[in-house]
């Protein structure tokens, strides 16, 4: 999908979070920068650790950032904002999380589960709205509305799954941050989610960063890929020029150990493993570059002209 | 397709059945399992939460929870049979030193207090009568034979000192520690990164080459599968449902679970297209089941589904599955087209990252 | 072992064919069927309801449901929570059966004689003490006072503590705050400072209920804190700030409801406390005025003519009261904490 003509929703520039105390600061996310265009899916993968999930919990403003900026709809919205400003970032940003059975709120029912969020944004709302609103929620993820009276403990995981999905939506979000939404689920559920995330973003024109581990599910429903790696982004790029042309070393390394559900692949495959010492930083310091169109790499000098000979030569190093 | 190498059965479930007892009602996890594990084979046992998987291999080490029991059916392993197994004496037999396990989670399966050598140590003590010094040298030989480096260093360690793969490495030298015969990995590597995944996995089958070790992995996770399984079984709500060689499940899959299992993967599914889902949940094991368990989310299934339980139709020596679609009777039906895609990709080869 | 009674609804069952029933009923599931006895027909394919497989009824577990359970199951439990309940309705109901006594009169007898230290017979249960007042009634009325007393400061310790207990493990910025706080509060010796304000204030029933709550807060406040922290970062109280919810909300709904076990076992233990408190301070003589009955005074008292075997009566009777309502209390404290941890449900 040609991204220059769409708009920008999100914006993240030099983006760093950095937790523990002064005397001792862990930097878990430096200089990341990415946008994020309305109407699409964007994939955010790293192993654990790397930082996404601070990420998309900065950007919904549960973690405090220590530098830079992050822009919804033209405003910033880190850091110190007016109510008004936070009021509409709630309505709008939404957030569906990973463990379905950590995620909801055993000792109340569905009902006030799901619509927890319209009692905060819209608190003169009736109640015989609110209770169709709920009904319109969970019809809309594939729910009967006569589970709103029951808790959760009587759902499967898949189900509470889409309690929480249809939690974010009840608020009627343009934009929504799915952090690792089925890590958690069992593989028979997982594409169940998947297409139910699929079919609400086409009726509702949503927009989702799709933070994963997992690359061959983002290759299927994302289009454009960042890879994360000890709170760097190292590369950036549309779904299939990211899986046909990997630039860098560590997504190489990441597509190489994607596991393939077919046994004569997967037996002759060749792995490959990242070492962080092939990179020589001391004297050429790494920058954020964008090496073909839309195909940004974090590189230095030396390493964004061997990549561009690459594609010139169209020699790339493809494991089997 | 060649003969299966793997000929030599070493051990032998019959019938078995497995119930709990969870606040005053009779659940039944395993309902009924027989199958044969043979010396030096990997064996895959595939199955969702809830199908039994784990607790089917918990019956062979004697880690039933205490309100669980065997209903019926026996376990037959080095002349013994294993269901007659009560106390803690009689499972030392054979736990540890003849069926090992390898857990899910590194965080929880070792003790944050004692040293990793200290661990390791104990298993291998508790079955051997040696030195210390001896106890110690042979711990630190293991240490580095599972791919810890500078094991003289570590073995000094706490466990939150080493990294997840370090720790799985750790726990699997641990159940290494008395050579088993039968490992048992309870899903090994889902609480690890796809990088780490590979490693361990590569680890225990260098293991397994060296030791001539017989494998059990439990998993979810059909890539695992096809990375390391020669035999795989299908589980589905405490029933094995398929059973055959890896090529054979995944190129030639009988049973509607496995079909389902298979394309409703996201690497089968194309962009822009619904994936092929499952609908509904798995069944509830309080209830007695009739008929094919699998029936009410099966949007195919035939009438004799829902009333009689299918026996174990054969597709070929080493192949069976328990489907009445494989009944001469039975209506013709052709698998997904997803699974379709499963031999595209690999006959197309030049897409490499699936 | 008992079986499944109640069948959730599934697809099976909401089958039309009723020969397909009587079908499922001939087959034994337990057997391998044998596919030459089944009718050629069955192999047509079947109506098919998808919704259906929403429905199938994942689990009807219910918290406060597996709670009473679990704590009925105990026979213990169950006699102290009647033998509990028994003493608290007697408690109230006393003084309104007949024939009771006036805990206040000195009785005397026809000649005008006092009738002091009158062992007990048919017409003093407990019979009376050096003053002539009957034991009975003053039992049951030092245990109203004293019940009271306690479940005033449970209740205070309660409100004050989880709100204080709240706010603390909540607010990130205000813990270093409330822990110095918390350390200044919690190196005073309680029993000195409860004997010095007693002295100051003079000893009344309220000053004595004010002196108890001054200080037990704090405990329960530190026990609140602690939690509030464990499950402060859980995913679902993530959730809810997303959806905008304000910390009270969150604390109220979402917290608190998970701490129901250690509130009621920290309230059932409060009473106890309260009481044994009152007990020790009227033994050093800072206690409720003699003309209040309360345990603690006739412990005392009782005390007082300890050694004279035929008057020992007079503290036995108060004892027993007491360590029976401490034990009962304790006992069903910790035995309802354990039923309403859920892990304790199977």
């Amino acid at each position: 999908m040609p991204s220059d003509k769409q708009d920008v929703l999100l914006q993240v520039r030099d983006l760093e979070v950095r937790f523990g105390t002064k005397r001792r600061p862990f930097i878990a996310v430096q200089g990341v920068n990415f946008d994020i265009y309305k109407g699409e899916t964007f994939g955010l993968v790293g192993e654990s650790g790397s930082g996404k999930t601070t990420i998309g919990r900065a950007i919904i403003r549960i973690n405090p950032t220590s530098a830079g900026d992050i822009i919804f709809k033209g405003e910033k919205i880190n850091g110190p904002i007016s109510k008004e400003l936070d009021r509409k970032v709630t309505q709008q940003i939404q957030m569906i999380f990973q463990d379905p059975m950590a995620s909801l709120n055993e000792r109340a029912k569905v009902d006030y589960i799901v619509s927890e969020g319209l009692m905060n944004v819209a608190k003169d709302m009736p109640r015989q709205e609110r209770e169709k609103s709920v009904a319109e929620a969970l019809a809309d993820v594939g729910l009967l509305p006569e589970f709103a009276s029951r808790f959760p403990h009587e759902f499967s995981g898949g189900q509470r799954q889409r309690i929480g999905i249809a939690r974010s939506l009840i608020m009627e979000p343009e934009f929504i941050i799915a952090d690792e939404p089925i890590s958690a689920l069992d593989v028979s559920i997982r594409a169940q989610v998947l297409n139910l995330l699929s079919h609400l973003q086409r009726k509702k024109g949503l927009t989702y960063l799709f933070i994963a581990h997992d690359l061959s599910v983002m290759r299927f429903i994302c289009d454009r890929i960042a890879v994360i790696h000890k709170g760097q982004i190292v590369e950036l790029s549309e779904t299939e020029q990211l899986f046909a042309n990997p630039l860098h070393p560590y997504t190489q390394a990441l597509l190489s150990a994607i596991p393939l559900p077919d046994p004569l692949l997967e037996r002759n495959k060749e792995l490959m493993i990242y070492d962080p010492a092939c990179h020589d930083y001391t004297t050429d310091k790494p920058t954020w570059q964008e090496i073909e169109p839309n195909h940004f790499v974090l590189a230095n000098r030396q390493e964004r002209d061997s990549y561009l000979h690459r594609i010139a030569t169209c020699d790339w190093p493809l494991p089997k | 397709m060649n003969e299966y190498k793997y000929t030599e059965p070493i051990l032998t479930v019959k019938d078995l059945v497995v119930k709990f007892n969870l606040r005053g009602q009779v659940l039944t996890a395993v309902r009924g399992i027989s199958m044969e594990l043979f010396k030096g084979e990997s064996l895959a046992i595939v199955g969702e939460s809830g199908s039994g998987k784990s607790v089917f291999t918990k019956t062979f080490i004697g880690l039933l929870d205490n309100n669980g029991w065997i209903a019926n059916g026996s376990i037959e392993y080095g002349g013994y049979d294993l269901t007659d197994f009560k106390t803690e004496r009689d499972w030392l037999k054979v736990r540890g030193k003849r069926i090992a396990m390898v857990f899910q989670d590194p965080m929880t399966s070792l003790n944050p207090l004692k040293t990793v050598g200290k661990q390791v140590q104990e298993a291998f003590t508790l079955h051997n009568k040696v030195s210390r010094e001896e106890a110690k040298r042979r711990t630190v030989e293991l240490l580095g034979d599972v791919g810890i480096p500078e094991p003289e260093r570590r073995y000094k360690q706490y466990p939150h000192e080493f990294s997840g793969g370090m720790r799985q490495r750790v726990v699997i030298a641990i159940a290494m520690a008395c050579v088993p015969e039968i490992l048992i990995c309870d899903e090994p590597t889902t609480a690890l990164d796809v990088t780490i995944q590979a490693q361990i996995l590569d680890l225990i089958k260098r293991l397994q080459a060296r030791y001539g070790l017989t494998v059990v992995y439990i998993t979810h996770d059909l890539g695992v599968v096809a990375n390391v399984a020669d035999r795989i079984a299908v589980m589905y709500a405490g029933d094995i449902v398929e059973i055959g060689r890896s090529e054979e499940v995944f190129y030639d899959p009988r049973h509607p679970y496995t079909w389902a299992l298979l394309s409703s993967l996201p690497q089968l599914g194309v962009k822009g297209e619904d994936l092929l889902a499952i609908q509904g949940t798995p069944p509830n094991l309080f209830q007695e089941i009739k008929g094919d368990a699998f029936a009410p989310r099966n949007p195919q299934a035939l009438k004799v589904d829902f009333v009689a339980r299918p026996p174990y139709f054969e597709v070929t020596p080493t192949h069976k599955a328990r489907t009445w679609l494989l009944d001469p009777r039975a209506p013709h039906l052709a698998p997904p087209i997803h699974i379709e895609n499963l031999r595209t990709l690999r006959r197309g080869g030049v897409d490499r990252a699936k | 072992m008992k079986t499944d009674n109640q069948t959730p609804r599934t697809s099976f069952f909401r089958f039309k064919d009723y020969k397909l029933q009587k079908m499922q009923k001939a087959f034994n599931d337990a057997e391998q069927t044998d596919p030459a006895s089944v009718a050629d027909d069955l192999f047509d394919f079947a109506d098919h309801d998808l919704l259906d497989a929403e429905r199938i009824g994942y689990s009807n577990y219910s918290y406060w449901r597996s709670t009473f359970q679990v704590f009925f199951r105990k026979k213990v439990s169950v006699f102290l929570l009647g033998f509990l309940i028994t003493l608290l309705a007697f408690t109230i109901v006393q003084p309104l059966l007949p024939n009771q006594k006036d805990p206040y009169r000195v009785y005397n007898n026809e000649a005008g004689a006092t009738l002091m230290n009158v062992q007990p017979n048919a017409e003093f249960w407990f019979g009376t003490n050096n003053i002539g007042q009957d034991i009975w009634s003053r039992i049951w009325s030092g245990t109203r006072t004293s019940l009271f007393i306690g479940l005033c400061v449970a209740l205070s310790n309660n409100i004050i503590g989880i709100i204080l207990g709240s706010i603390w493990g909540y607010a990130r910025k205000w813990d270093k705050l409330f822990t110095e706080v918390y350390n200044l509060f919690d190196n005073i010796p309680y029993t000195v400072l409860r004997m010095l304000l007693m002295y100051i204030m003079r000893p009344s029933l309220k000053t004595m209920i004010f002196v108890m709550c001054l200080t037990g807060w704090i405990g329960m406040s530190k026990y609140i804190r602690n939690l509030i922290l464990i499950y402060r970062d859980r995913e679902f109280n993530l959730a809810s700030r997303c959806l905008g919810t304000p910390p009270q909300r969150i604390i109220i709904k979402n917290i608190l409801p998970q701490l129901i076990s250690v509130i009621m076992l920290q309230t059932a233990l409060a009473i106890p406390e309260a009481i044994g408190s009152e007990v020790f301070l009227t033994y050093i003589g800072l206690g409720l005025p003699v003309s209040i009955p309360s345990l603690g005074n006739l412990i005392n008292e009782g005390r007082r003519v300890m050694l004279v075997a035929s008057q020992r009566y007079q503290l036995l009777y108060p004892v027993l009261v007491v360590s029976a309502i401490t034990i009962s209390f304790y006992a069903l404290g910790n035995a309802f904490a354990d039923a309403s941890d859920p892990r304790n449900h199977r």
